[in-house]
């Protein structure tokens, strides 16, 4: 008897129930693989481009950082710096470092968010509370350095807006060699354990020639041995001075396949890297000014007399994340492109997810860390007849697969 | 992989195309104590000749396609395919500005999709932003903008085809 | 704070939805009830269907795309329900005060009950937004 081979049509979005933005998955499932996806976004989109061409250039760096809220200080450092690079600002010595030290804080809390989140997809949620206790200790030093959780308000077009008193120092110190066992620990605790291994190994691998070619970034890309890295490729601000080396699994004297697992180790190993590059950065502090031009008016007045455009790169903890600005002898800028990693990690999503089971899907398509978490509201489209599956369900199908594999393993 | 310079791909550059290159630029940036120098090397090229252009730098060096950005500079569509060269090479990675203007009365650029796959999401947000047709992007739908935003208004442009007053929505209004 | 009345012991199920936030409120969100606040030792908890969820947690400035989206869930949720915006964009758009691809402020999508202004909004204070909403269905429920 032939075999009949029937595809569903699976929506997945736009809603999920925790945290990230909405996005839409289409997907055709045969049986259990999917065979393909087709990617709607847009459902987030609010003209921020076409807000910030109607503003001046400082007010747009608190338009930048509400772009992400978990990215919130690579966005308004990207954009400073583009804005330098068009009007030929020299940033002091002392706010490149105190710059470098806020984007690592953030790359810490970010790649920790990331982990908790990875954990809850595949059922572990243990390790969802532990790491997120641990990602409380991170938040704390960014409230203490700059008064606020999650959008810092700390860059400015040419410096920083605080400093970073020798006490704040001491206590970031101090922080920092705290937190170097407990990443020790989560790094044990993620990639010795047996279940984490079961559902991440060989699944959703993006191959080293897929990455190059649809243009994937940081962790996505690195994880399938791509050596690319702003802070090593072009060093910016402190990293100049420090020898970033990019993070791949072989620094781990692992394989590199691609996998979820890899994308979980260059995330977690990269959390060990910021907490050394932070102790560097307070060790080598310069003195100094913090603002090429303390006077916010005198900044406006100059850069209104600015016919250039800049582009500015940052390594996002999601990846290169690039600022476009055009500035045109105005008050308001001319143009603006801000162009986030995610942007570029979309298209991998197709040849990680195709093959894979549904029950696979929250920990893909989380594993390139984008606004994104767990799924809700999924339609399976039977002869013609629609049938609700919920978040919950893709979850409960998900840990069932866990479940199923530590029987086996 | 052996790093290219600056000056070295510009030469490579001009020798292949002549003068279809009609400007370039190097311009330099200092960072950190020591003053490390990064490097950005910008080239306009006219539209007939950009698509061969990144056919000819794909096989240099494959590069890494960071962004499509774009402006409305007035009589033209200005579109800025910046790309990054040398990754993973400490130091020496290499930012390049590819600039083609498109004159208003026929915006339309070849894709590239078919060199760098990659290029699909920017292309389609040139489309619906800038109202550039891209001829023969793969899919060539809206990503951004919902699907029963008005034909003909693209949010990035300054003339008439830009949004309209009555489209802007005024959140802090009290009603 | 008001007391809350003998119906404390019934845990409080609440439902996300992101209407074009940047994630900032949404993750101060979780974070709530990570260990640090920890609200689940209170039966709060964050369920994966607005048809099991008694309180909306809404953020964002609503963007067109998810205005429909934003209404439908609404009405899945069945009544008694209280709605909270969290963040000031919900409220009155906060930095994205203009454009042409928003229709919010919430209000103007869905009635809400409890506004927890922020930007983002702090987890303390969006538990404290939901002991208020506790209050308003408790009364809510008083009626029926």
């Amino acid at each position: 008897m032939a075999e009949k081979s029937c595809t569903y049509s699976l929506p997945i979005g736009p809603i999920h129930p925790a945290l990230h933005e909405p996005f839409l998955f289409q997907f055709q499932i045969d049986g259990e693989r999917i065979k393909k996806v087709d990617l709607i976004g847009g459902k987030v989109h609010r003209g921020i481009e076409w807000m910030g061409m109607r503003r001046n250039p400082i007010q747009v760096i608190y338009v930048a950082e509400r772009i992400c809220g978990i990215c919130s200080c690579s966005h308004a450092f990207t954009y400073c710096r583009a804005v330098e690079d068009a009007a030929d600002i020299d940033v002091p010595e002392r706010a490149q470092y105190i710059r470098a030290i806020i984007a690592e804080l953030e790359r810490m809390h970010s790649h920790l968010l990331w982990a908790g989140v990875a954990a809850h997809e595949i059922g572990f949620d243990s390790l969802l509370y532990y790491t997120w206790r641990a990602r409380e200790g991170v938040m704390d030093l960014l409230e203490l350095i700059s008064g606020n959780r999650v959008n810092y308000g700390m860059l400015m077009i040419g410096g920083v807006r605080r400093d970073l008193s020798d006490e704040t120092l001491s206590k970031i110190k101090d922080a920092m060699d705290r937190f170097d066992p407990v990443a020790d620990k989560l790094i044990y605790l993620f990639l010795e354990d047996k279940t984490v291994k079961l559902r991440t190994q060989d699944v959703g691998i993006l191959s080293f020639n897929d990455a190059i070619k649809l243009c994937a970034l940081g962790p996505t890309a690195r994880a399938s041995g791509v050596r690319k890295d702003v802070r090593q490729d072009q060093p910016y601000c402190a990293y100049a001075d420090l020898e970033i080396r990019a993070i791949t699994p072989e620094n781990f004297d692992k394989e590199t396949v691609g996998d979820v697992y890899d994308k979980t180790l260059v995330r977690l190993l990269e959390v060990k890297q910021s907490i050394g590059i932070i102790k560097q950065c307070v060790d080598s502090l310069p003195s100094g000014d913090l603002l090429a031009e303390p006077k916010l008016v005198k900044i406006l007045a100059t850069l209104k007399k600015v016919n250039n455009e800049g582009l500015g790169r940052v390594e996002a903890p999601r990846g290169e994340l690039v600022h476009w600005v055009r500035l045109q002898e105005s008050t308001n800028l001319r143009a603006w492109k801000a162009r986030s990693p995610t942007y570029n990690n979309v298209l991998p999503w197709q040849p990680m997810l195709i093959g894979e089971q549904i029950a696979d899907i929250p920990i893909v398509a989380a594993s390139t860390d984008p606004c994104f978490s767990c799924l809700d509201r999924a339609v399976v489209t039977k002869n013609g007849k629609s049938e609700i599956i919920t978040g919950e369900e893709l979850h409960r199908l998900s840990l069932e697969k866990t479940r199923r594999l530590k029987k086996w393993g | 992989m052996r790093p290219i310079k600056a000056e070295e791909l510009l030469e490579l550059m001009t020798k292949e195309f002549g003068d279809r290159i009609t400007d370039s630029k190097i311009t330099k940036r200092v960072e950190g104590k020591q003053k490390r120098e990064n490097l950005h090397l910008s080239v306009t090229v006219d539209r007939e000749s950009f698509k061969d252009v990144v056919r000819w730098l794909a096989d240099v060096q494959y590069p890494l396609l960071s962004v499509i950005s774009g402006w409305d500079a007035g009589d033209r569509v200005e579109l800025l395919y910046e790309f990054q060269l040398n990754g993973g090479v400490l130091g020496k990675g290499l930012a390049l500005t590819l600039r083609v203007g498109l004159p208003k009365d026929s915006l339309k650029i070849e894709t590239i999709c078919d060199i760098i796959p990659g290029a699909q999401i920017g292309e389609r947000e040139k489309q619906e932003m800038l109202g550039v047709r891209v001829e023969g992007t793969p899919d060539p739908r809206r990503f951004f903008l919902p699907d029963d935003f008005p034909e003909g208004v693209y949010p990035w442009r300054k003339d008439e085809s830009g949004v309209p007053e009555s489209m802007i929505k005024k959140l802090w209004e009290a009603k | 704070m008001a007391k809350l009345t003998k119906s404390f012991h019934r845990a409080l199920w609440a439902f996300h939805i992101n209407s074009g936030s940047c994630n900032g409120c949404d993750i101060e969100i979780v974070a709530a009830l990570t260990p640090r606040y920890d609200v689940e030792r209170f039966g709060i908890k964050l369920v994966g269907s607005p048809r099991h969820a008694d309180v909306l947690l809404v953020t964002g400035p609503v963007t067109r795309k998810m205005a429909k989206e934003v209404r439908r869930v609404y009405e899945q949720t069945p009544d008694p329900k209280v709605v909270i915006g969290v963040g000031v964009c919900g409220m009155s758009g906060c930095v994205f005060y203009e454009s042409y691809n928003l229709v919010g402020p919430l209000s103007e999508i869905i009635p809400v009950d409890v506004w927890v202004p922020g930007c983002p909004a702090r987890p303390e204070a969006i538990i404290q937004g939901v002991t208020k909403a506790w209050e308003k269905l408790e009364s809510l429920r008083g009626k029926k």
